[in-house]
């Protein structure tokens, strides 16, 4: 009768309970089944996370956008300058920057601390025109890619303008400085008819 | 885990020349920006993911190559435990020098007479040993797969096929691809942000179980391809 396989030189033992080899079967089922929630919370989060328009939930920790009327009221009340984020619901740097940026609960707070944040969603695309306000505010501060982000005061005057979106870090690097004009990162360009 | 494996861990890391220059540079370039502006807070200081890189690499691909894993698992140590020791020396490495750096700077802040903000400083603690943590995880996967520095070398390439990828996503509006490269670059650098559970603010669970789901999946696949691992005691190399 031949000897076990485990019995030859060089045969790697089995790996049984107190095996110096013992996979971790416990982590491994919490770390199987930490990956479906997250494949579950992912696809949750993934409508929230799509670029909400003004007024609209944003999720948790994420930056809450105004409305323009409330947006310029509370501007008016607290001194701060108004973000305004043109975007489109189409352009995939749009949703990056929403994800990485706007999304993310550190970024949210300094942007809100800092800013009144108000959404600008271009609908030209999806709905063949845009509301009225949303026009006027692409004319005048001349927006012809998307995502761009304008810092501007009460008087409607620019201070800081970032066109593209280069990653969570350069961008909140580039709104902590003031009166930068800037053009630059990867952007969806909005269609000529868009104005 | 096992307290020498760690111990041990600490003193090999923490007595490489190198790593100490690496360390010294990242720990304390920090503090230049807390001299000019100390009432920028501790915010100044940044995260730890260099300090615990610098810490982290080679932690188990230089045993490897040395050949020291053949001497050390002869011993009553089981692989999972060699992992776990090399992940938590590593962690706690890296947050022993956050505190020594915010030490530093809180010292710095009551020489110019600025009040230390100890809110603040819970946060950035807890938030360092969080990061610390799950970027040790990682490389003890990274670390498993590749012997010498070749955990970096992986980490590199993970990184620059991450972000190729989110490009080609977002030109070819493969919202998909954006969404997977994301995550993947997400999973290089866990981190999770404790102000929401220190300051009552609402509580991205996504994040929450984004980063226990790769620090678990990180810590067990390593110590799986660490028992699939077939060391040879007849030579130096593995």
């Amino acid at each position: 009768m031949p000897p076990p396989a485990t019995d030859l030189p060089g045969a790697v033992p089995p790996r049984r309970a107190g095996s110096p080899r013992r996979d971790p079967v416990l982590l491994l089922a919490v770390a199987a089944l930490l990956l479906v929630l997250r494949v579950v919370l992912g696809f949750h989060e993934a409508p929230s996370r799509a670029v909400p328009p003004s007024g609209a939930p944003s999720g948790a920790g994420a930056v809450q956008w105004r409305t323009l009327e409330a947006g310029l009221a509370e501007a008016r009340a607290t001194n701060r300058p108004i973000l305004y984020d043109f975007t489109a619901e189409w352009c995939p740097p749009c949703r990056l920057m929403q994800r990485q940026l706007f999304a993310d609960p550190r970024a949210a707070a300094e942007i809100e601390s800092r800013f009144v944040p108000v959404r600008v969603l271009d609908r030209q695309r999806e709905e063949g025109r845009n509301a009225r306000w949303v026009d006027s505010l692409q004319a005048h501060y001349r927006v012809n890619a998307f995502p761009t982000l304008i810092v501007a005061g009460m008087d409607g005057r620019e201070s800081s303008r970032l066109e593209g979106f280069m990653g969570r870090d350069a961008t909140l690097g580039q709104l902590r400085g003031t009166g930068v004009s800037l053009r630059w990162g990867m952007t969806g360009q909005a269609p000529p008819d868009s104005r | 885990m096992n307290l020498t494996l760690v111990l041990a861990t600490l003193r090999q890391r923490f007595t490489s020349p190198i790593r100490l220059v690496i360390m010294l540079l990242f720990g304390w370039m920090p503090m230049v920006p807390i001299l000019m502006a100390p009432r920028t807070g501790f915010a100044a200081l940044g995260d730890c993911y260099f300090l615990a890189l610098a810490l982290a690499a080679g932690m188990i691909g230089q045993d490897l190559s040395s050949g020291t894993l053949q001497l050390l698992l002869a011993r009553p140590v089981t692989r999972a435990q060699y992992v776990f020791s090399r992940w938590g020396a590593v962690a706690t490495g890296t947050f022993l020098l956050v505190v020594l750096q915010m030490s530093c700077a809180a010292f710095i802040m009551l020489v110019r007479g600025v009040p230390v903000p100890w809110d603040q400083a819970a946060l950035h603690l807890g938030n360092s040993a969080l990061l610390a943590l799950g970027t040790a995880a990682v490389m003890a996967l990274l670390s498993s797969l590749a012997a010498g520095l070749g955990d970096l070398g992986l980490l590199f390439t993970v990184f620059l096929s991450a972000q190729v990828l989110e490009k080609v996503g977002m030109f070819k509006s493969w919202e998909w691809l954006v969404r997977g490269a994301g995550e993947l670059l997400r999973g290089l650098k866990p981190e999770l942000d404790l102000a929401p559970f220190l300051h009552g603010g609402p509580i991205a669970w996504f994040a929450v179980v984004a980063y226990l789901s790769t620090v678990t999946l990180c810590l067990g696949l390593a110590v799986v391809v660490m028992n699939r691992r077939e060391l040879s005691y007849a030579s130096s190399g593995n």
